[in-house]
């Protein structure tokens, strides 16, 4: 396979790839270092068992001060899933869309590359930098093995893959709509509402009766929503996360494979 | 390129090839054909479909009705051979603003998998192309030779260069002018877009015009020459009728004040110099043939409708 589309996308996104990695490191450090201070504190799983709503909103359920739901209230339910999306969807919006409106792609296209080489080294490109970030939020997460916040390898390296796989999900989402649209801010628009949307969904189910089974409509719920870093990503959510990909992948080529360039 | 018949192939070869944007007119039934060799010139004003005759033929969009090759191979079914074997300059250039010259060679030599590097280089020398600043420090002129750079540093039998001296000064497109008589000396092709009959009559072979997405004319551009309209203006030692000259089936126009005549003249000049010497020609001088002025009548609509981009 080309890898020249992939390295020239890497390297234009390097500098903001380094920036919320460093950032979203320094942040889980801090998090992770914090627990000893908190893994006591009581009051603290009080507060979310009398306002169960307000801690949904923030992804929190159960126990805040087990060393899986430390982890979960403050990294794994939001800022991670978050800064993820911020990463992916952006780039899923960019990789297509984007770079045909700044007239990138004509350029690119004017040379031997297949449509399909090109989606699929944007596919590549994309995975990578999900990788990239969920690698630094791991790393900096198993340091708090130092602060007596021991969370089960396996479960926390599959759970940190289910937020990458999110991630590439909506990036995908993202990327498809670029390719069938050409339109970087429907891209974007109709892919934050989704994972907006989603978002909700899974961390309200617990608390509304009538969403009942809308949870399994969530990406949210298969990757982050479901316990994975107590209980590690069963087979099927992860079926479920890969399937959506592969979709979304040969969705973003067959539109590809149409798109008139403007 | 021979074909197995022996005849030639043309380079660039479309039938009836239409692209509708929607309810817009992009280009209509365009029937081009492009020779092994020489440098046509493909004129129009804005608008015209040049661009979009250019977009069909890469593969950047797709054709409504009609087909076309390059090279003998089909624009969409056979496009990555033809992109291999195929320069390319936009009229709307984009560089990677952040990347210098020198690392977009890097990538479309790496990208195209092959280049020639002793011609980059002469070319880099020829153009004395700035290298090492990001494109978006340099000018249009200078960001125009980087695109001209990787239009032609892989030696491609076909050139689709479309408005290619956009910002090149004068010194600039004499280098340029060469590179296109070399490359054509060289059995290679070159498709020259342009709405500037100026950049287009120095250096093609054959012009085809286009207006409204439709094919006006093709011709060679000494025939265009001959037939274009020059002004004669003649001095007399007494007042001459106009009737004199436009009875001349050549003179097309005929401007009288007192002992002076100007005349437009298409075509066979020697009846008109006859009939001067016949009345009393004392002084005469003759413009060179202004190509500018039958393009203008080329390039008008016949009559008024919606100007389509």
């Amino acid at each position: 396979m080309n890898t020249e589309i992939v390295t020239l996308d890497l390297s234009t996104r390097r500098k903001s790839i380094i920036g919320y990695s460093l950032g979203m490191a320094g942040y889980v450090v801090v998090v992770v270092a914090l627990y000893p201070s908190f893994k006591d504190a009581t009051n603290l799983d009080q507060l979310s068992k009398d306002s169960p709503g307000v801690a949904a909103l923030f992804g929190i359920s159960g126990s805040l001060t087990s060393p899986t739901g430390w982890l979960s209230a403050n990294i794994y339910a939001n800022f991670f899933p978050l800064l993820m999306l911020l990463i992916t969807i952006g780039y899923g919006a960019t990789s297509l869309a984007g770079q045909e409106a700044d007239g990138h792609l004509e350029l690119v296209l004017s040379l031997p590359f297949l449509r399909s080489s090109v989606v699929a080294q944007k596919v590549a490109a994309l995975a990578l930098q999900a990788a990239a970030f969920s690698a630094i939020v791991f790393g900096s997460a198993i340091v708090g093995r130092a602060f007596e916040l021991t969370v089960d390898f396996g479960n926390l390296t599959t759970a940190t893959l289910a937020v990458g796989m999110l991630g590439v999900d909506f990036g995908l989402l993202a990327l498809a709509i670029g390719a069938a649209t050409g339109a970087r801010g429907t891209a974007i628009a109709i892919s934050s509402a989704a994972a907006a949307a989603s978002y909700l969904i899974s961390s309200m189910t617990p608390l509304v009766s009538w969403l009942g089974s809308a949870k399994y409509a969530s990406l949210f719920y298969w990757s982050v929503g479901d316990r994975q870093l107590e209980q590690g990503l069963t087979v099927g959510a992860f079926a479920v996360l890969l399937g959506v990909a592969i979709i979304l992948i040969v969705v973003a080529l067959e539109a590809f494979r149409r798109h008139d360039l403007s | 390129m021979l074909t197995t018949a022996g005849t030639m192939n043309a380079a660039i070869e479309t039938h009836g090839l239409t692209k509708w944007y929607g309810q817009s007119r992009g280009i209509v039934e365009l029937d081009l054909r492009v020779e092994q060799g020489e440098v046509f010139g493909f004129l129009g004003p804005n608008g015209a479909g040049k661009s979009t005759t250019i977009r069909t033929l890469l593969d950047f969009q797709r054709a409504t009705s009609g087909s076309a090759e390059v090279l003998g191979l089909d624009i969409v079914r056979d496009s990555l051979a033809i992109r291999r074997r195929v320069g390319y300059l936009s009229g709307d250039l984009r560089l990677f603003d952040r990347m210098t010259a020198a690392q977009h060679v890097a990538w479309f030599a790496r990208a195209r998998g092959a280049t020639d590097d002793s011609l980059t280089a002469s070319l880099i020398d020829r153009f004395s192309v700035e290298m090492d600043r990001p494109v978006h420090e340099l000018s249009t002129g200078n960001r125009q030779k980087v695109g001209l750079l990787l239009a032609f540093m892989h030696r491609p039998d076909v050139l689709i260069l479309d408005e290619p001296t956009t910002g090149l000064d004068p010194l600039m497109q004499a280098e340029f002018d060469g590179l296109l008589r070399e490359t054509a000396a060289a059995g290679r092709t070159v498709l020259l877009s342009s709405h500037s009959l100026d950049e287009v009559q120095r250096v093609a072979d054959r012009v085809a015009i286009i207006r409204d997405g439709r094919l006006v004319i093709t011709d060679t551009v000494q025939h265009m020459r001959a037939n274009a309209v020059r002004v004669v203006t003649m001095q007399f030692d007494r007042t001459v009728p106009a009737a004199v000259f436009t009875a001349i089936p050549s003179v097309r126009h005929a401007q009288v004040a007192e002992h002076q005549i100007e005349l437009r003249v298409s075509g066979d000049i020697r009846p008109v110099l006859e009939a001067g010497l016949a009345n009393g020609l004392v002084d005469l001088a003759a413009r060179h043939a202004d190509l500018d002025e039958l393009f203008l009548s080329y390039y008008r609509r016949p009559e008024a409708e919606d100007p389509a981009s």
